[in-house]
């Protein structure tokens, strides 16, 4: 029970850094219509850029000019290259974000070398808290926290201000907005700023303790995928919800599933979302919560 | 003057050479193709097998994402699939390479038309992340049985001429043959055995493109829901272009690996295996025979030559060889995919037209 009690927090922390780069994939995908595989690497990059910032600023300054300066060059992205793209093959936006995020890439290890490096934290690093009967590290608790905090940040945003009504407007359909005298296209590049910005967060805690900074810690946005599949692509409510359940569902599976498999259970937890993320879109195609499409061919 | 030849019967519509200009094309190309192992250098003549084996690769994809419309990450795995097929037939029952390479194109395409009923109703994106599930699911079965596939440290590819057991381990095709004054070694006899297979394969999907279930394909990827009021049956069409296209990225994967003999899960299996095809099929274009050849040979001999171009540019000398071409290769096709939608075919047409309308510029 402690076990279980201790493993669904740890899960739900994971999830919670999946739940903000879903959030991210989701508001870019119902903004520009198109799946950002660079946004990996601007998580990457905003971890980076925290581990160097560190340094000059304190640690919360730190962690807001990471998140601005990672938003900022997500919305330098949108504006130069991905606009251009509006109205492209779903084909053609897929290759164009994945080598975009294979430059992002190589900038990063340019700038930044390929050594691991350890994410600061103002708390002791290795800090425990008892909750209940069970022991977690701190940093998984403010991570919590934290993504929960941004989470419910940007819900007030766009249900609530007149910003957030624009960027619905504009997701909903770019012509009528633009006829209403909402400017689109600075709408759009806000909406790929506030990505880049969650992206650095999340990678800032995705980060820390247990896990190192490196080159590759862009790879986590790839097992988030399952969470944006299931949840569905349009839905931002449903791809959080899945997230966390995604986070869940790797620690338990992690510590339930794999020593029943034997050899094939070895690092299974980590492609178990892909299996089951196949075997739900056999049943609903369109992910939980996604727009439903009535389409018989 | 008209800008293209007019079409008036089928039978023209279905030539392989149509005019003076395609025939005078093919000879060319079979002249350059048949003396290049002989002008090369070790190192081109090794780009060159590698660029046969990306032709196979990138047709296949061809069919999947340029002719049927399915947008694929997954076509790593389908090579990974081929690869350890025959890996695992000449290491654990000796099977002579001619026999093993279509069972490799066999078991992948089994796999292929599994994942194409299961994709029958994901369409774009959704399609796109489960073929990518696929690439890690795929790694994860190749790793979880080390007695099979001898897991992270890799597995030897042996090529055989004959069953093992009856020859000897003599008959592998590693030796050096002199013939006179002729010598065959390795890279060279992989060459002449490569170049068949990869014109057959280029036949093959051309064969595909003009025949109905090539038809039937192009109309699902324009308009499925008009294909399928048209009586082309779309369930019929995306597992044909799956079982096609798996199945020769499976005999891919299987030159590959008798290309590099020793191969490893990961790194050659990965995203970055599938991207690269993407980008070949992107910088060729999308949708025709001769986007996927010239794109696959564009790409593998710009490799070699953007690793030189590296080590002479200021900032990304501090990177590795590999990362040098990536990097370079990413600037092609970012530029590429802004600027020239329709990619290599594209420009060719352009130059076409040109000089057919010449003098006149429209």
């Amino acid at each position: 029970m402690t076990q279980l009690l201790q493993l669904s927090i740890s899960g739900l922390a994971l999830g919670a850094s999946y739940a903000l780069i879903a959030l991210g994939f989701s508001v870019v995908y119902r903004a520009s219509r198109l799946f950002n595989f660079a946004h990996g690497e601007l998580l990457s990059l905003g971890a980076f850029l925290m581990t160097a910032l560190v340094d000059v600023l304190p640690w919360w300054l730190a962690l807001f000019a990471a998140a601005a300066l990672t938003g900022g060059l997500a919305a330098l992205l949108e504006r130069t290259v991905l606009r251009r793209m509006v109205g492209r093959p779903v084909f053609t936006t897929i290759i164009l974000t994945l080598f975009l995020g294979l430059l992002l890439r190589a900038g990063i290890v340019i700038a930044f070398g390929t050594d691991t490096r350890g994410m600061p934290t103002p708390w002791d690093a290795m800090a425990e808290v008892q909750v209940g009967n069970a022991t977690v590290l701190l940093s998984s608790l403010v991570s919590l926290g934290a993504t929960t905090a941004v989470l419910v940040l940007m819900h007030a945003l766009v249900q609530r201000t007149p910003l957030g009504v624009a960027m619905r407007a504009a997701s909903e359909s770019q012509e009528v907005s633009l006829a209403l005298g909402i400017p689109v296209g600075r709408v759009l590049a806000f909406t790929w700023f506030l990505a880049g910005a969650t992206a650095a967060v999340a990678g800032i805690f995705l980060g820390m303790f247990p896990r190192s900074v490196d080159s590759n810690l862009g790879y986590v946005a790839l097992r988030a995928f399952p969470a944006i599949i299931v949840g569905g692509l349009e839905s931002v409510v449903g791809a959080v919800v899945a997230a966390f359940m995604l986070g869940l569902l790797e620690v338990l599976s992690q510590a339930y599933v794999n020593p029943h498999l034997g050899a094939f259970g070895h690092n299974f937890h980590a492609v178990f979302p892909y299996a089951a993320m196949i075997l739900f879109l056999v049943l609903r195609p369109r992910g939980l919560w996604g727009e439903h499409e009535v389409r018989r061919v | 003057m008209p800008t293209r030849p007019l079409v008036i019967r089928y039978e023209d519509d279905l030539q392989l050479f149509p005019g003076l200009w395609h025939k005078a094309g093919a000879v060319l190309t079979l002249a350059v193709a048949l003396g290049y192992p002989w002008l090369a250098s070790e190192r081109w003549l090794t780009v060159g097998n590698l660029g046969l084996v990306a032709i196979v690769g990138a047709a296949a994809l061809m069919v999947l994402t340029g002719f049927a419309g399915q947008v694929s990450l997954g076509h790593a795995a389908f090579l990974a699939l081929g690869a350890y097929t025959v890996a695992v037939l000449g290491n654990k029952w000796g099977w002579p390479f001619w026999l093993a390479l279509p069972l490799a194109g066999a078991v992948s395409a089994c796999v292929g038309v599994v994942i194409g009923a299961f994709a029958l109703r994901l369409r774009g994106l959704y399609l796109a992340i489960v073929t990518l599930g696929l690439v890690f699911l795929t790694q994860h079965v190749l790793l979880a049985y080390p007695e099979v596939t001898n897991g992270l440290s890799g597995t030897s590819v042996p090529m055989y001429w004959w069953f093992r057991g009856d020859v000897g381990s003599a008959a592998s095709v590693g030796d050096t043959w002199q013939l006179g004054p002729v010598v065959l070694g390795f890279e060279r006899k992989l060459y002449f055995l490569f170049l068949p297979l990869a014109a057959g394969t280029v036949w093959l999907t051309k064969n595909v493109q003009r025949s109905n279930s090539g038809r039937a394909m192009m109309a699902v990827r324009d308009q499925d829901l008009a294909a399928e009021v048209l009586g082309v049956s779309t369930t019929q069409a995306r597992l044909q272009a799956f079982g096609v296209s798996s199945f020769l990225a499976g005999i891919a994967g299987a030159m590959f690996a008798f290309q590099q003999q020793y191969i490893t899960v990961e790194p050659p299996f990965d995203l970055n295996l599938s991207i690269q095809f993407i980008a070949m099929i992107v910088l060729g274009g999308v949708g025709s025979v001769f986007g996927a050849v010239s794109g696959a040979l564009a790409f593998t001999f710009l490799s070699p030559l953007a690793e030189s171009v590296g080590h002479a540019l200021p900032l990304i000398q501090q990177l590795t060889s590999a990362q040098q071409a990536t990097v370079l290769l990413s600037v092609v096709v970012v530029l590429v995919l802004v600027l020239e939608p329709m990619g290599l075919f594209g420009v060719w047409l352009r130059i076409r037209r040109y000089f057919q309308a010449w003098p006149f510029r429209y």
